[in-house]
């Protein structure tokens, strides 16, 4: 590590090439997955989504660990992270609770 | 700024040393991100509203999206989150030219991202598929067909515009590191504008199967 | 945080810096001319911009506010048309939710306090906070400008269809504007966070904040995690009038309800953005006046965290007859009760605060008894609209407009002004009127209530609002209502008269600390200097530790040329350690 200061627990990671290659390289090959999992491979609803957002989310959480360096970062960070997931999934299972449980969808004219 | 070599860049007067002025930015830059996880938040909202009222009509929509484009520019964004990771790796060891060169390549595969992205709007708009009221494709029978491609479109645009402004950022910064203003004492800029590229590619992982893979 | 744990302590080797008086060197006089405050990263220069602004757009929103209710004296046309009419309830709402309510007390306040109550030199980011400065102004010239063309007659709620189809004025200028104005409470936001974490002095763990900065923190949270989803909202809906894109448009198969969830998911979360900053001055303030320790310090500061989340589940009350499903509409009532708790919590305990204290009745403690007082009719009567089959009547009446005077006027800006009285010596380095202040403060009482009473009476017996015209019955009360707004006026005018006095016309010299509070903030000279402090300052004792003496809240690391002489050592809780191991503390 060249952490320009004395301070150890604030030195700055420094990942290998290799590292960072064999992240990129599992990104594409779940891409791939995706792909192939979406078109080419018969899911019944409603798994196909939820495989689909499920590969995503194992993408984001590498592309957030090992490129962002969250896995070797200040916690806290991490849980910014995971704060803005959590408000975001809360704003869609609140509106989905009107939404979905509607007697007419919309009003027609 | 300081317009000495790369080797003392100023600390602010209200900071310690050089490390706090570094964690404190990327803190910051983490919050910021807090907040455009929220703004693309309301519109991946938006969609899912949608979709779960008119199933049928993003299935029968979704076929106008090409997939394998869809695929290739996700892999062109995976692409570039490595080659920006790599750049930030360089200036960590004082590889000024490394750092350049990642930058450029991050650059024209951003380039090509958006190269893509223009080909499928193009063919889009041959089809009469333009966004609110002009839209006039009459290829699909659902009558809220207008309101996928109006998500569509400002799902994908606003992407493409953070895309675009992310493109900025990184030639400014790659201006910058032309002129010797970075180092592995001070990259702080260059860090954070990678923090701010890889939200982009988070999102379209996200945007991508959302979009291309409804079957 | 709140642990059983024996604090980890430390000896630092510290010296006393008493503030002088009567500083020759300050911020004021260090940095002059007008280039100078334009391009200032001063968090102190730029919180009087702020202030300054807001002020000048709390002129307009007040003068529109007179307009409107001399147009209500008499059930039909006094002296404008009904579609002036509209632009003015829309206007006036805008101009005081957007430019004024919101970014007042933490943009203005805030900025100048926060680094000081921290014992830091300036806010994490210093040019970001002035860049939100002038994104601030940027958008209120766009708003500017849609005043000077069409205006604007949609409410400040900008509900669909309405507003995307079938009003001609110039909505997407006001919508672009709020837009821009959203950064700047963004960026506000995430510098606030960022500054409380990670530039506060040794010793300032988490359990030695000042309420005002827990009350800050949880409203730079909700800032940040609300504000985007207002401008995907304001997008949305320029886009839907700018390109028809029909989201919102049931003639396109749209949902305009889905409009009301996008919007209401900012700014229900946005009216706590106002009213927490208010709640943490009101400790302050109390706490000083009544020279006692805040009666509950970690229920009040986990209250605001508690609203700040809470807040977040709630929209949904403002659309109870809006056509929301069943199950949404209880789920949302249910919660809106539970919100009403953590605020409880604060009152009950500033009362508490208040008993046994050494009481001094300056005007800042008299805001402060107002805020009580109004605030609390406020709170209660959100209650009561939070109630679905009470708010079945009580939607869309003068009982809503009554409640939220009450909380966002009654509340934040009676808050703002005992904030802007407590730390008006530290600002200026002067004092005000004491005589004319309490005056004032007696008048925007008195003209408060005589205002807004009666609006919960009409509302109850259902008049609605936003109307231009109404029935003979509701006369009487319109019309004590516009007189008490004229009264209202006149407080504030006299409240600018003697500022303005006190600020040009050299008002009284003010010591360093004229209130004899423990905050930190006190500990600087009056005006600061230009970096706050030129020591970093070392803290032993939490805000509002009034049993101790003055002598231990003055003191600073060795390290630094300072004013006074005994250095000793000190005992001090560094359990948040890592926060200063740069400080290289020895």
């Amino acid at each position: 590590m060249t952490s320009p200061t004395q301070h150890e627990h604030h030195g700055h990671h420094i990942s290998t090439a290799g590292q960072l290659w064999a992240v990129g390289i599992a990104l594409v090959f779940l891409t791939i997955v995706t792909v192939i999992l979406g078109k080419f491979v018969a899911i019944p609803a409603p798994f196909d989504i939820i495989t689909a957002l499920s590969i995503a989310v194992i993408k984001a959480s590498l592309v957030a660990a090992f490129f962002m360096n969250l896995y070797w970062d200040v916690k806290f960070n991490t849980i910014l992270l995971i704060t803005a997931i959590v408000f975001f999934l809360l704003m869609i299972s609140v509106t989905l609770l009107d939404t979905l449980y509607r007697n007419d969808v919309i009003p027609t004219f | 700024m300081s317009n000495e070599s790369t080797q003392t860049h100023q600390v602010e007067h209200h900071f310690v040393d050089a490390e706090h002025q570094f964690d404190t930015a990327k803190m910051g830059m983490w919050v910021f991100i807090v907040n455009e996880i929220l703004f693309f938040g309301g519109l991946f909202c938006a969609y899912i509203i949608y979709r779960t009222w008119y199933p049928d009509l993003f299935q029968e929509a979704a076929l106008q999206l090409d997939t394998l484009w869809g695929a290739v520019n996700t892999v062109v964004l995976i692409g570039s989150s490595l080659t920006v990771a790599m750049a930030i790796r360089s200036v960590q060891k004082n590889q000024i030219k490394g750092l350049k060169i990642n930058l450029l390549i991050t650059i024209a595969l951003a380039c090509i991202f958006m190269v893509i992205k223009a080909f499928e709007y193009f063919h889009k708009f041959e089809l009469g598929i333009f966004p609110g009221s002009y839209y006039t494709y009459a290829g699909i029978e659902h009558a809220q067909a207008p309101i996928f491609f109006s998500i569509y479109y400002m799902l994908t645009g606003v992407h493409a515009l953070h895309v675009l402004i992310g493109i900025g950022l990184i030639y400014w910064i790659y201006r910058r590191a032309s002129k010797g203003e970075f180092s592995s004492e001070y990259y702080t800029p260059v860090e954070i504008t990678g923090l701010y590229w890889h939200l982009v590619d988070l999102i379209w992982i996200f945007l991508f199967p959302l979009l291309y893979l409804i079957e | 945080m709140a642990t059983a744990e024996v604090p980890k302590k430390r000896k630092l080797k510290v010296k006393r810096f008493k503030p002088v008086d009567n500083p020759k060197h300050t911020y004021l006089t260090d940095e002059k001319g007008l280039w100078a405050w334009m391009t200032t990263v001063d968090h102190k220069k730029i919180g009087l911009m702020f202030l300054g602004a807001t002020a000048f757009f709390f002129l307009l929103g007040g003068i529109l506010a007179l307009l409107l209710r001399t147009e209500l004296l008499t059930p039909a046309k006094t002296f404008v048309e009904a579609d002036t009419y509209n632009q003015l309830f829309t206007l006036h709402g805008a101009i005081m939710v957007f430019f004024v309510i919101i970014p007042a007390i933490p943009s203005g306040l805030g900025n100048f306090i926060l680094p000081m109550q921290l014992g830091a030199k300036d806010v994490a980011f210093p040019r970001l906070n002035l860049a939100s400065f002038y994104i601030y102004v940027v958008g209120a010239i766009f708003t500017f400008i849609a005043l000077a063309s069409n205006g604007l007659d949609t409410g400040w709620t900008f509900y669909t269809p309405y507003s995307s189809t079938d009003s001609t004025s110039s909505v997407i200028w006001v919508t672009m504007g709020i837009f821009i104005l959203g950064f700047s409470s963004i960026l506000t936001g995430t510098n606030f966070i960022t500054t409380i974490h990670k530039l506060r002095a040794p010793g300032i763990t988490w359990g030695k904040l000042p309420l005002n900065l827990w009350a800050i923190y949880a409203t730079s949270v909700i800032q940040v995690l609300a504000t985007p989803i207002l401008a995907i909202t304001l997008l949305l809906l320029t886009m839907e009038r700018f390109m028809g894109i029909g989201i919102f448009d049931p003639a396109m198969g749209g949902d305009p309800v889905l409009f009301q969830h996008f919007f209401w998911f900012y700014s229900h979360p946005a009216v706590y953005i106002m009213i927490v900053p208010g709640f943490g001055i009101i400790s302050e303030v109390i706490t000083t006046f009544s020279k006692k320790h805040i009666f509950g310090y970690w229920a009040v500061a986990f209250s605001s965290l508690a609203i700040a989340f809470i807040g977040f589940l709630v929209w949904g009350h403002h659309m109870f007859v809006s056509g929301q499903s069943p199950v949404a509409t209880t789920v949302f009532s249910f919660l809106t009760f539970l919100v009403g708790i953590p605020t409880g919590i604060k009152v009950l305990n500033w009362v508490a605060t208040l008993y046994k204290g050494s009481i001094d009745m300056k005007t800042p403690m008299i805001y402060v008894y107002s805020f009580l007082f109004l605030f609390s009719i406020g709170g209660f009567t959100g209650i009561m609209v939070g109630a679905l089959s009470a708010d079945v009547h009580l939607h869309d009446t003068y009982y809503v407009v009554a409640h939220f005077h009450y909380v966002m006027m009654g509340g934040t800006i009676i808050a703002l002004l005992a904030g802007l009285h407590y730390w008006w010596p530290k600002m200026t380095g002067r004092m005000y009127n004491e005589f004319l202040g309490k005056i004032a403060a007696g008048f925007i009482f008195i003209g408060f209530n005589l205002t807004f009473l009666p609006q919960f009476i009409m509302g109850s017996m259902g008049m609605p609002r936003r109307y231009y015209n109404y029935i003979d019955q509701f006369t009487i009360f319109h019309q004590t209502s516009t007189i008490g707004s004229y009264i209202i006026g006149m407080g504030f005018l006299l409240i600018a008269y003697y500022l303005a006095k006190s600020l040009f016309r050299d008002g009284e010299r003010a010591p360093a600390n004229p209130w004899g509070s423990r905050g930190l903030e006190w500990q600087a000279t009056s005006p600061p200097d230009l970096h706050n402090f030129d020591h970093i300052p070392v803290v032993i004792n939490g805000p509002y530790y009034y049993h101790k003496p003055m002598e231990e809240f003055q003191l600073g690391l060795v390290d630094f040329h300072g004013a006074e002489v005994e250095e000793s050592e000190k005992e001090v809780d560094m359990s948040d350690e890592k926060e200063w191991v740069n400080y290289n503390l020895d």
